[in-house]
């Protein structure tokens, strides 16, 4: 017997919380970008599932492309990453609060 | 030289004249009043000769255009014209001349003959102008003139005053003057002289009673008639030759000139007002004139009251006899302003009359060229101001008997206050160290006292007049039959009441006969004197300035205040709130995100 929907609904709902959580609590912009892609892949998870219990493929055109633009994405935000801790030397988001004030 | 270059220059040469005093003599004087004074002959000389050769024009050209709106520049060159521009020479010259004697020891001697030069161009302006627009902006430049000249001797803190006094009093009555010539554009379509007349001989004149009060209101000003009198007696703060050449003869009568040119406007109710304005203006000032101790603000008064009788002459519908009285009173009175400079002069600047005395014989030119101006202006047969008053006061007579009898009055006091000014200062005794000693000056002060005096006694027969100004003259009435015998017993009778009365009341030992004998009488006369400025200085210091505070109370609290002040805390206020929202941590940026996801959710769900 294959898994239902909900279960696929669920398992999405979850990994986007925990996304959520981590960009909530983490300090380090490092990880926060990696729930950031965890949220992300979350919503196509969900994509995914409905395309299948549907049988359309819209679900899974959508993904590619949010696969493709998600690896675009991935390479600028870690060089931006890599600028940041070149001209700050931190990557801790609570150290870099130069706008404040 | 075509007639319209030599007006031209005659225009031009005053301004060349100031423009190089100015730029290349200022600290030159004797260069200064040379060229000056050749300036000046070159007018008098350009200004008869335009007024024999008896060529009259007009001309003009296009100066600004906005839309169908021209203001345009020209001459409008007629009798009357040519009648004043004469005037304006002759005495400017006199007077020029006679400066270069009073003025020879002044420091600031350039300045002066420089602002003499700016004077002659503003008012030759005025002469010449051939529409109001023209007109108006020499009117203001003769504003100026007199302001710049009254303040010639800025270090005297009542001479600015008055100068920044004459400049402020003219300035209201030229806003009527300006809203009159726009009115009159706005009515008529056009505002020069000459297009008005030829619409007037064509009945396509627009008559209204606004229009020629409201000009009436410049000539209020410059011709210092009630109630804006309070300005020339001040005045007498310049130097003595400006105020024979401006506050005599020449300035304050291009108010009178000015209402001969518009005649054309004129309309009954208007000249009603008019007449009226100039009778009491004669008698307020004669009134004034009698407690008078200052040499110069008897001869001031004197000139308002004798602006009165042209102002009056004007609104009883003879500008001819207005004109007549004008020219015979630039002679006598510019006569009288310049013997007094001379006496100032010979006492060593002391003009009041009860310190001098007994200067007929230590000053007999001055003595008899003023006797002359006297018996000229008091109307003694045969002399210049005989005719011309005569004049006025059977056009009264025929017109309008209340204001015969006014001004029959009024020559009484005329009568009363020369003779006084003429007996305190010249018969009796010396009074002080300085009329003791009191010497005649040089020629340049004593020659052109001559040719006034001559000029007051001529000028009052047609003969002596150039065929050119005919078109002026015969516009003079003339009595005849029973009002001539009427007016003529009347002005000798005023004559010989006036000056006997003066001659018998007053003494020579410097007290003032009226002041002791009579207080009460004095102290009114003195009040009915101080009680325009008293008014004015209660309007301006109580009502104007409290309205002044109320609008500053405004611009403070309410504009200041609330609209600027207001507005910038507003967004203080605003960017310090969301300033705080800005607190540098990541984790509130998210809440705030997700607190947006959420509404935005429930806005899709339909909830909000």
């Amino acid at each position: 017997m294959s898994p239902s929907l909900e279960s696929y609904v669920l398992l999405s709902a979850a990994l986007f919380a925990v996304g959520f959580l981590g960009v909530l609590v983490r300090r380090n912009t490092l990880v926060i970008f990696m729930c950031l892609e965890l949220m992300l892949v979350a919503a196509t998870l969900a994509l995914v599932a409905f395309s299948r219990f549907n049988g359309t493929g819209d679900g899974d055109v959508f993904v590619f492309f949010i696969l493709t633009v998600a690896a675009a994405e991935v390479a600028v935000g870690l060089a931006i990453i890599v600028a940041l801790f070149r001209t700050r030397h931190t990557i801790q988001v609570d150290r870099l609060n130069s706008l404040r004030r | 030289m075509a007639p319209l270059d030599t007006a031209l220059l005659v225009l031009l040469t005053p301004l060349g004249s100031a423009a190089v005093i100015t730029l290349l003599l200022a600290r030159r004087g004797a260069a200064a009043a040379a060229v000056s004074v050749t300036a000046s002959a070159a007018v008098a000389i350009g200004a008869l000769s335009l007024a024999f050769g008896g060529a009259r024009f007009s001309a003009s050209i296009e100066w600004l255009r906005f839309g169908s709106f021209a203001v345009s520049l020209g001459f409008k060159y007629d009798d009357l014209a040519a009648l004043m521009l004469a005037i304006v020479g002759v005495v400017g010259l006199c007077v020029h001349v006679f400066s270069l004697g009073y003025m020879h020891d002044d420091p600031a001697r350039a300045r002066y003959f420089g602002g003499l030069s700016i004077f002659m161009f503003s008012m030759i302006g005025i002469v010449l102008a051939d529409n109001l627009f023209m007109m108006f902006i020499f009117w203001e430049l003769v504003g100026f003139s007199s302001y710049f000249l009254i303040n010639h001797w800025r270090e005297k803190q009542s001479a600015s005053d008055a100068s920044k006094k004459a400049f402020i009093v003219n300035r209201v009555g030229d806003f009527g003057f300006l809203l009159g010539i726009i009115l009159c554009y706005w009515t008529n379509g056009t505002v020069s002289l000459t297009e008005l007349g030829a619409a007037h001989a064509a009945g396509a004149l627009v008559y209204s009673r606004t229009i020629p009060l409201l000009l009436f209101c410049g000539a209020v000003g410059k011709s210092a008639q009630l109630p804006l009198q309070v300005w020339l007696p001040d005045a007498m703060e310049g130097p003595t030759p400006v105020s024979a050449l401006i506050h005599a003869a020449t300035m304050v009568a291009a108010g009178i000139y000015m209402l001969c040119r518009i005649e054309v406007l004129m309309v009954e109710p208007a000249l009603f007002v008019i007449a009226w304005v100039g009778t009491l203006t004669a008698l307020y000032a004669a009134l004034c004139a009698v407690i008078q101790s200052d040499i110069k603000k008897v001869l001031a008064y004197s000139t308002l009251s004798q602006l009165g009788y042209m102002v009056a002459a004007f609104g009883l519908g003879s500008a001819g006899a207005a004109m007549f009285h004008l020219t015979t009173h630039a002679f006598f009175k510019a006569l009288l302003f310049l013997g007094s400079g001379s006496v100032i002069l010979g006492c060593h600047h002391e003009q009041d009359i009860f310190r001098m005395g007994g200067l007929r014989a230590r000053m007999p030119l001055t003595f008899w060229t003023f006797t002359v101006a006297v018996a000229a202006i008091v109307g003694l047969p045969g002399l210049a101001g005989f005719f011309s008053k005569d004049a006025i006061l059977a056009l009264a007579y025929d017109n309008n008997p209340a204001v015969f009898a006014v001004l029959a009055l009024t020559a009484i006091l005329t009568a009363f206050y020369m003779v006084r000014l003429w007996k305190i200062v010249f018969l009796g005794k010396p009074r002080s160290e300085a009329a003791g000693h009191a010497h005649e000056a040089g020629m340049s002060v004593t020659a052109p006292l001559v040719l006034l005096a001559l000029l007051s006694v001529v000028g009052g027969y047609r003969g002596a007049y150039p065929r050119g100004f005919e078109g002026i003259l015969s516009l003079v009435p003339e009595a005849s039959g029973s009002t001539h015998m009427v007016v003529l017993g009347a002005s000798l009778f005023v004559l010989a009441v006036g000056a006997a009365a003066a001659l018998a009341f007053y003494s020579t030992d410097g007290t003032d006969a009226l002041q002791v004998r009579f207080p009460g009488a004095f102290g009114f006369l003195e009040s009915l004197k101080t009680s325009f400025d008293t008014a004015y200085d209660y309007y301006v210091a109580k009502i104007q300035q409290r309205f002044a505070l109320i609008l500053n109370f405004i611009d403070v609290v309410g504009l200041a205040g609330v609209v600027v002040r207001g507005v910038g805390g507003a967004a203080e206020l605003v960017s310090s709130g969301l300033r705080s929202l800005h607190t540098g941590r990541l984790g509130n940026y998210v809440y705030w995100f997700l607190f947006g996801v959420a509404v935005l959710w429930a806005y899709a769900a339909g909830i909000l």
